[in-house]
């Protein structure tokens, strides 16, 4: 009878899971999102686009900006100007002011309760009422940092600067009072969510794409292999090629749109636009505009899965001749797209197929090549390790036909290794794979010992980060 | 459970009286079942069937287990495995009673009654898997004694060292990080300036492009080195004794060769991947028919297999010999597995194939071996045993002591344990055999022996003649011996080459004025005697060594070669090169004709001092 009982939660499944939550926070910031959540879930409660706006007011000189967070207050509106506080190149961060208040933003205005006035402020208390006033001074004082009881977690690009790493764990305890602190890279947090201690990440992000190999939970800083061709680099491959499209296709992001009128696929489009009595400046369309990107990117564009290159003879017409994918624009124009869709992806694995573009791609920059010069930078003891846990993760790696074409590049590299890609097949796991994996590791009991805590900081200073997160 | 919580919902004492009887009553199966159910139940037997849920008791169970909540603390806590205690963290574990009891109270009086504070804060239950990796450490001294080296200065070793443990020893890492800059010289620091810069990049060595062996093998070596240290080789356990075993003999080389074949291996092309796979398999199979051909020769063998027997079987051949004969065979079907003995017999003849000239005359090879093994127990003459005849009894060694302990060699290098494939009998002095190899030399050889050790300042009786050393002192003499051989040879060549040339001499004389032969004949003979006796010496060592030569034996007898050191052999050879001169001159002039009699000759003379030895 008793086993109809749910088990008693003193007996914790210790030797199972190993958890020990501590109420940690995570955060990861890339260049197109940044993400914050609680150690010990499986998504982030709180995902913002990293590009913020800015609000101009006032006039010339004595302009003052305000800015606003979040993708609902990334409206068309006057003098709204679309920023990101982090670098395209590097996906570190640029701004640090703007980082602090986006930080800020994301982990205390949506992480935490909203915190009642403080007692010395709401006028409830009474100065006469002697002792316990006091106490409730203490208090307010002692509460005053925001994060006082929750230590942060943050991951950074393998390639963060140590001067970032160090101005990190200032803000971190100096701005918010986080009781410990802790600096994690973002191919190891990828390969703790996958599960693997020792993994080679490919990371095909946003900004970026980098190739990483983990041992034993540290990188192996000589792998370390980085590329621009990410989503924004395929964006501006699609550009390219609607520029070059027949008919030759605008882009009208959804904002601009008052109304359509359907209309035959290739017919020049019947839409109302919007008008403003403002200005819209160029990054709110071009950040628009991106998003638009996004949906095709989603929609519409795949990877050859090979065998061979896509620009391989035949391939392309072996594609003319299957279905292809339809996608209307926001104002009602619509293409169908064959070869196209195909080819716009190519440039990832194979330079010559890139579009040309403003920056152009060498070959060393493709994916197979990255992974090339990853694994021949490590001991060749570990190769054979790394080829059999490769762990896939970054948005943009669930474009249609990635992981196949990402296997048949290795085999066709590697043959007779033993190959195995870690890919999830939901999308939030590689969407956030290194905020998951942040958010395992600060769960984790045997983690508590790694904190550096405050006294360590107070006594070390900031360079401690660079001694203790290795 | 449910009684309990309760209980303690309702402040009871545990050991309430009336609770446990109900509970039983529900875990008992009813006794008064009725109808088929009451069938069903006795289908079972004594084993009572474990259905018929009863489900009026959940409901009920469900509300009587309706308790409040469980109260829960966000409780402080430490982990002893951190460097600083004094980060507590926090984490919500459930209230215990006694801390939920004193809430209450406090609830209830809100008065001064302050909450106590558990003086000792609850360690992580994780903090048990802070393990850490033992890295020797090494003091100053210890370093300038022991650990030198002249690729790697201090300051390296302290990095590597310092890396290793930061890493825990985890070496594609360390090789990963490995970023030696070596630091300046302090002197330098302190320079002038533009001036200083010079000297500086020109001081300042290349910091070294270290792989990961190098590494590995510098690491080892200081580890081994500093276990040797602390605990001489002797003392270690088991363990640490592998241990040190494995770290000292790294082989950089042989592993980086092994890297350069794996990297290789992993650089196949795909057809190449296959046809290692397709040789893989002819390998294996080829090996598998190896195995099944042995197998079957190796029967083959067995079959032909006789014991060669050297006793007399006259002792069988009575009828009272052919009872123990019997007997003995019978014994041994009793007591001994024909396979075992078999496989015995199968594995220590493997060349024993050459029965087959002799009749069969037992056709059943075993049960003889085994019977002439019995009878030589038997009979126990006292006969030395022969190769043959030692080697069936070994089954029986081992069936008498089937586990002796078998050491390992680090046991054996404590207790000093060696293997000898003959001992001799009884105890002897290892000096012994160092002069045993000295006085099998003649005197003269034997004189130049010790004049050499003189010479390199050895005393030839050894002071402490353990066993290493006697070893060393045997491999010296051997090339004290060869190193005279190789001085003789090389007089014997001088002597040689210098007849040669006057001969060369005389036939010159001979040709330019043209006498008679008969002169020239005389003249060479009254030659030969007046030459000064060392050519004539030479040559008979000559001979000497020839003869020597051809009995293919170590260098006994040449103690001829050498004037001074000449003894009654020395002489013996004069008065022959004399004889042999005498010869010369009766016979031909052709030099070569008189070497190889005097040859002959002389191989009578080395004749008698092989006799003298032996004596």
């Amino acid at each position: 009878m008793s086993s109809q009982q749910p088990l008693p939660n003193t007996q914790q499944p210790l030797d199972v899971y190993g958890g020990d939550e501590v109420s940690a926070l995570v955060l990861d910031a890339g260049y197109c999102h940044t993400r914050a959540g609680f150690a010990g879930e499986d998504v982030p409660k709180s995902v913002i686009p990293s590009f913020y706006g800015s609000i101009k007011s006032g006039d010339g000189e004595a302009a003052t900006y305000r800015e606003v967070f979040g993708d609902e207050c990334l409206i068309p509106r006057a003098d709204l100007e679309i920023k990101n506080y982090m670098s395209r190149s590097e996906s570190v961060v640029e701004d640090w002011d703007a980082a602090t208040k986006i930080w800020e933003h994301t982990l205390i205005k949506r992480l935490q309760p909203e915190k009642p006035t403080p007692p010395s402020k709401n006028g409830l208390n009474d100065p006469t009422e002697d002792g316990e006033g006091d106490v409730a001074m203490e208090d307010a004082e002692e509460q005053e940092k925001p994060l006082a009881e929750n230590p942060l977690l943050m991951t950074e690009a393998p390639w963060n600067s140590g001067k970032a790493r160090e101005k990190a764990i200032e803000i971190a305890m100096e701005n918010w009072g986080c009781p410990a602190f802790w600096l994690s890279r973002t191919p190891v947090c990828a390969a703790f969510a996958a599960g693997k201690a020792s993994a080679l990440v490919i990371d095909v992000g946003g900004a970026n794409t980098s190739v990483t190999a983990i041992h034993d939970g540290m990188i192996l800083k000589r792998s370390i292999q980085k590329s621009p061709v990410g989503g924004l680099w395929l964006s501006q491959q699609i550009r390219s090629m609607w520029e070059s499209n027949d008919p030759k296709i605008d882009i009208v992001p959804s904002f601009m749109v008052e109304n359509k009128t359907p209309v035959d696929a290739g017919a020049p489009a019947q839409a109302k636009l919007r008008k403003f009595p403002f200005e819209i400046h160029q990054s709110f369309r071009a950040y628009e505009e991106e998003r638009l990107l996004t949906e095709y990117k989603e929609s519409v564009v795949e990877v050859w899965r090979g065998p061979g290159r896509y620009l391989n003879p035949g391939n392309e017409d072996l594609v003319r001749s299957q279905p292809g994918r339809v996608f209307e624009m926001p104002n009602g124009s619509n293409q169908m797209w064959r070869e196209q869709r195909f080819r716009v992806s190519e440039g990832m694995w194979d330079e010559t197929a890139a579009l040309p573009t403003a920056d152009s791609i060498a070959k060393g920059q493709t994916i197979p090549e990255l992974i090339k010069a990853a694994i021949n930078a490590v001991d060749v003891d570990l190769r054979p390790n790394l080829l059999g846990n490769i762990v896939v993760t970054g948005g943009t790696s669930l474009l249609n036909g990635f992981g196949d074409r990402l296997n048949n590049e290795l085999m066709a590299m590697y043959p007779g290794m033993k190959i195995k890609l870690h890919a999830p097949g939901l999308t939030t796991e590689r969407r956030f794979g290194a905020w998951i994996g942040g958010s395992i590791l600060a769960s984790l009991g045997t983690f508590h010992q790694m904190w550096i805590s405050r006294k360590e900081y107070e006594e070390n200073g900031a360079g401690i980060v660079e001694k203790r997160c290795k | 459970m449910a009684s309990h919580d309760v209980r303690d919902v309702l402040n009871l004492p545990l050991d309430a009286g009336s609770r446990p009887a109900k509970k039983q009553k529900t875990n008992v199966p009813r006794p008064s079942l009725k109808g088929l159910a009451r069938e069903v139940q006795n289908l079972g037997g004594d084993n009572p069937i474990a259905i018929v849920p009863e489900l009026a008791t959940f409901k009920k169970r469900r509300f009587g287990s309706r308790k409040p909540a469980a109260r829960w603390e966000l409780r402080p806590f430490r982990n002893s495995a951190r460097s600083d205690q004094s980060l507590h963290l926090r984490h919500w574990r459930k209230q215990t009673e006694d801390q939920a009891r004193a809430q209450d109270e406090k609830d209830g009086q809100n008065g001064d009654n302050v909450e106590k504070k558990p003086e000792e804060l609850e360690d992580s239950g994780f903090a048990k898997f802070n393990v850490q990796v033992d890295i020797p450490q090494y003091s100053d001294d210890q370093y300038n004694s022991n650990l030198k080296s002249d690729d790697w200065t201090k300051e390296e070793t302290d990095y590597l060292f310092e890396l290793a443990r930061d890493f825990d020893l985890r070496w594609p890492l360390i090789w990963d990080r490995y970023d030696y800059q070596p630091k300046l010289d302090e002197g330098m620091t302190n320079g002038e300036g533009a001036d200083s810069t010079d000297p500086k990049t020109a001081v300042v060595p290349a910091s070294k492009g270290r792989t990961l062996e190098d590494l590995k093998a510098r690491y080892y070596e200081v580890a081994a080195k500093m276990m040797a240290v602390q605990k001489p080789v002797q003392y270690m356990t088991q363990a640490e004794f592998a241990l040190h075993e494995v770290m000292a003999n790294f082989n950089p080389v042989s592993e980086t060769k092994r890297k350069m074949f794996a990297a290789d291996a992993l650089s196949r092309s795909r057809d190449e991947a296959q046809e290692e796979e397709l040789l893989l398999v002819e390998v294996r199979r080829i090996l598998a028919r190896q195995e099944k051909l042995n197998q079957e020769r190796r029967e083959l063998y067995n079959r032909l297999d006789y014991p060669h027997t050297e006793q007399d079987i006259n002792v069988f051949k009575s009828s009272t010999g052919l009872q123990t004969l019997l007997q003995n065979l019978m014994n041994v079907d009793k007591t001994k597995k024909r396979k075992s003995i078999m496989e015995a017999n199968g594995a220590n003849t493997p060349a024993s194939a050459h029965p087959s000239a002799h009749p069969p005359n037992h056709p059943n090879s075993t049960p003889v071996s085994e019977t002439r093994r019995e009878s030589i127990a038997a009979s126990s003459t006292g006969r030395r045993d022969s190769a043959a005849g030692e080697r069936p009894e070994r089954p029986a060694k081992k069936g008498a002591q089937p586990e002796r302990k078998k050491l390992t060699e680090q046991e054996e290098q404590i207790y000093g344990v060696s293997h000898h494939d003959r001992l001799p009998s009884g105890p002897t002095f290892r000096y012994e055999r160092i002069n045993k190899i000295l006085t099998t030399k003649s005197n003269a050889q034997h004189q130049r022996i010790t004049n050499t050790l003189a010479e390199l300042d050895i005393p030839s009786r050894l002071n402490m003649p353990t066993k290493a050393v006697v070893e060393e002192m045997e491999k010296l003499l051997n090339s004290i011996g060869v190193l005279l051989d190789m001085r003789k040879m090389n007089d014997k060549i001088e002597a040689e080459i210098r007849l040669e040339k006057a001969k060369k001499a005389e036939r010159e004389k001979a040709l330019a004025p043209p006498q008679p032969e008969d002169e020239a004949k005389a003249g060479e003979s009254e030659e030969t005697p007046t030459t000064n006796g060392e050519d004539k010496k030479g040559d008979a060592g000559v001979n000497g060594d020839a003869v020597d030569k051809t009995n293919s034996e170590a260098p006994a007898t040449n103690g001829e070669r050498n004037g001074d050191a000449a003894g009654e052999s020395g002489q013996s050879a004069n008065a022959e090169s004399a004889e042999n001169g005498a010869e010369d001159k009766g016979v031909q002039p052709e030099s070569s004709n008189g070497h190889k009699r005097s040859a002959s000759v002389l191989s009578a003379s080395s004749d008698k001092s092989a006799k003298r030895q032996k004596k």
